[in-house]
């Protein structure tokens, strides 16, 4: 792979199997791919690691800048942080088991996530609860916890970021004591301690601010312990540990990796949950419009059925899916944690992002100019005349893209397959656009 | 001076398109950096003037029209007609299908919105010829 570029942190092009076709141009759901020179692919704007393009690229030119298992068992005292997705990978196994698994493939110590998704939702219905009384921010209120989500907002409707709760993401609670509590109880210093995400998510590992892993030293896919991992669980299997099962109190944790499984776990009730790339753009605009005023809250996840379907998991999302309904029936979804505790912790704004989401646009020096409506109207008398069909020669998405390119001085007309062979009469009406080139 | 025009087409009863023309809309009055209060209030009428003709008025057109001192949107259906108009802006009167109440529409309160959200609004329909509607958005506030 000599010819490997990093195109954006989070994606390796290489250049020599490109064929040219232009699927990841369209699969972008923020329009950032360009082809310039037939082949080579150039990102215009901001990757929000949504995974689109390596998905649909039939050639494999793309792939994902994905972490590795690196820092286990050498030397330090090991945690895993474990995603609630991990419970639902599975399907003969319980949460308990699963955790065990975990210390026989050489995790000194685990957390269930579980515990601090349990928390968020706590905050949150304490938030919507406030804002109905203060009207701070306008409705309908979106779920943080998605983070391609946030960069989608970031990116195509930085006029939504004002309705993104600002509370931290359940992994974000994770708290500088906890490595305190584990270097007491294990009686070693502090920064021998290695906190490892499991996770499903490969977004996680871009940071952005309000979605840094704060105190989190590594990260490691799902799919990367899972072979190891269900070898550990069927020796279990077969030893039996049955003492174990009567021990686990509630399926709330696993419920949170499937699409509306965090609001299932709201006391506010005037919500819906959204999941999948494409549905989520279609929300967004209609939030955007002004629709959905009276709904409180929105969850929103950019993978199909939720993070049972995140790329960095191996079960069928479906499947997975029909493993939480399992749990869910046979151990309910009551809340383990105290509510009087979550709110006095709540007062001391413990679950307050650093960040307000809608700072985020201008940390990142995310900022589109808006067109003057001169600008505007050139563009409009642009795709008038081009009459195109969206067919990418020109190397971007579609027409409006391309045109609105040409009008800021970042393409040329003759780009498009449709203006490059013009008569004379187009030539003229182009002319009297006066674009700068 | 008009500075700029954008005519869109509206089915009637093609509920799969329903709203496109809004969405563009928007996202016009987004590329120009508008003030995102204002997108949310012309947003709401384009919409629900759209689902109108979707839903009552069979074919027509929405269009907007921006200017450096207003944005203006126009509704122009040739559809069935209002025949009480003083009615149909009552709050919760609807004459909606009851396939069109279980989709979630129809709950009266289209017309009275517009009014609402725009800084003026006329609306003039005949009998069997189709309706008009005019909302104007000033932009000095
Ligand atoms: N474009 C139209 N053509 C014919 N009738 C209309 C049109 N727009 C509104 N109406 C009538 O006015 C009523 C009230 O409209 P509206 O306030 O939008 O409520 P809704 O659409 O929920 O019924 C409608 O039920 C319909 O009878
Ligand atoms: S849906 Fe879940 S797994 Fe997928 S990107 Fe969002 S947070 Fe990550
Ligand atoms: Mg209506």
């Amino acid at each position: 792979m000599k010819n490997d570029n990093k195109i954006s942190p989070y994606l390796i092009f290489d250049p020599d199997i490109c064929t040219g076709c232009a699927a990841c141009v369209k699969a972008c759901p923020t329009k950032a791919i360009r082809i310039k020179n037939d082949k080579s692919i150039r990102t215009v704007d901001y990757c929000i690691t949504c995974g689109e393009c390596v998905r649909i690229c039939p050639h494999s030119a793309l792939s994902s800048d994905i972490f590795d298992m690196n820092q286990i068992g050498n030397g330090q005292i090991s945690v895993a942080i474990v995603s609630p997705v991990l419970y639902s990978q599975f399907p003969e196994m319980l949460p308990e088991e699963i955790l065990t698994g975990l210390k026989k493939i050489g995790f000194d110590h685990t957390i269930d996530l579980s515990r601090y998704t349990e928390l968020f939702q706590y905050a949150t219905d304490e938030y919507i609860k406030r804002n109905k009384i203060s009207n701070e921010l306008p409705t309908p209120l979106i779920s943080p916890i998605c983070p391609v989500i946030i960069r989608l907002i970031m990116v195509r409707f930085p006029n939504l970021l004002d309705q993104v709760i600002p509370l931290k993401r359940p992994v974000e609670l994770i708290e500088l004591e906890i490595k305190q509590q584990l270097s007491d109880r294990f009686g070693v210093k502090k920064d021998l301690i290695n906190l490892c995400n499991i996770t499903p998510c490969p977004s996680q590992k871009v940071s952005t601010h309000m979605m840094k892993l704060s105190n989190i030293d590594s990260s490691v896919g799902i799919n990367k312990i899972y072979r190891k991992l269900s070898q550990e669980l069927e020796k279990m299997e077969e030893n039996d540990t049955t003492s174990l099962h009567e021990s686990y109190e509630s399926a709330r944790g696993p419920m949170w990796g499937m699409s509306g499984g965090e609001i299932a776990g709201l006391r506010t009730e005037n919500t819906f949950a959204v999941s999948g790339l494409n549905e989520t753009i279609t929300y967004l605009e209609k939030i955007e419009l002004g629709l959905f005023q009276d709904i409180d809250y929105i969850e929103f996840r950019c993978c199909p059925e939720g993070c049972i379907g995140g790329p960095l998991t191996v079960t069928d999302k479906y499947l997975a899916k029909n493993t939480v309904h399992k749990l869910v029936e046979r151990f309910g979804i009551g809340r383990r944690l105290s509510q009087e505790k979550a709110l006095r912790i709540y007062e001391k704004g413990f679950f307050f992002s650093e960040t307000k989401p809608s700072e985020l646009t201008r940390i990142f020096g995310i900022h589109k100019d808006p067109l003057s409506i001169e600008l505007l109207k050139k563009m409009e008398k642009l795709l008038d005349i081009i009459q195109g069909k969206d067919c990418s020669v020109c190397g971007a998405p579609d027409c409006r893209t391309f045109a609105e390119d040409v009008v800021r001085g970042k393409a040329s007309i003759d780009d498009c397959i449709i203006l490059k062979y013009r008569d004379a009469d187009t030539d003229e009406q182009i002319k009297a656009l006066s674009l700068k080139s | 001076m008009t500075d700029l025009k954008k005519i869109f087409h509206v089915k009637g009863n093609d509920f799969t398109h329903a709203g496109e023309a809004s969405v563009n809309i928007k996202n016009m009055l987004k590329s120009i950096g508008l003030d995102p209060k204002l997108i949310r209030r012309i947003g709401v009428c384009g919409y629900e003037g759209e689902m109108n003709m979707v839903m009552h008025g069979g074919d027509g057109t929405l269009s907007i029209e921006i200017n450096t001192d207003k944005i203006i949107l126009y509704l122009d259906d040739n559809g069935p007609g209002i025949e009480d108009l003083e009615l149909a802006m009552k709050e919760g009167y609807s004459t909606a299908k009851d396939e069109y109440r279980e989709m979630g529409f129809g709950a009266g309160m289209g017309l009275p919105n517009m009014k609402k959200n725009a800084d003026e609004f006329t609306i003039s329909s005949k009998v069997g010829r189709g309706t008009q509607v005019k909302m104007v958005f000033s932009l000095n506030h």
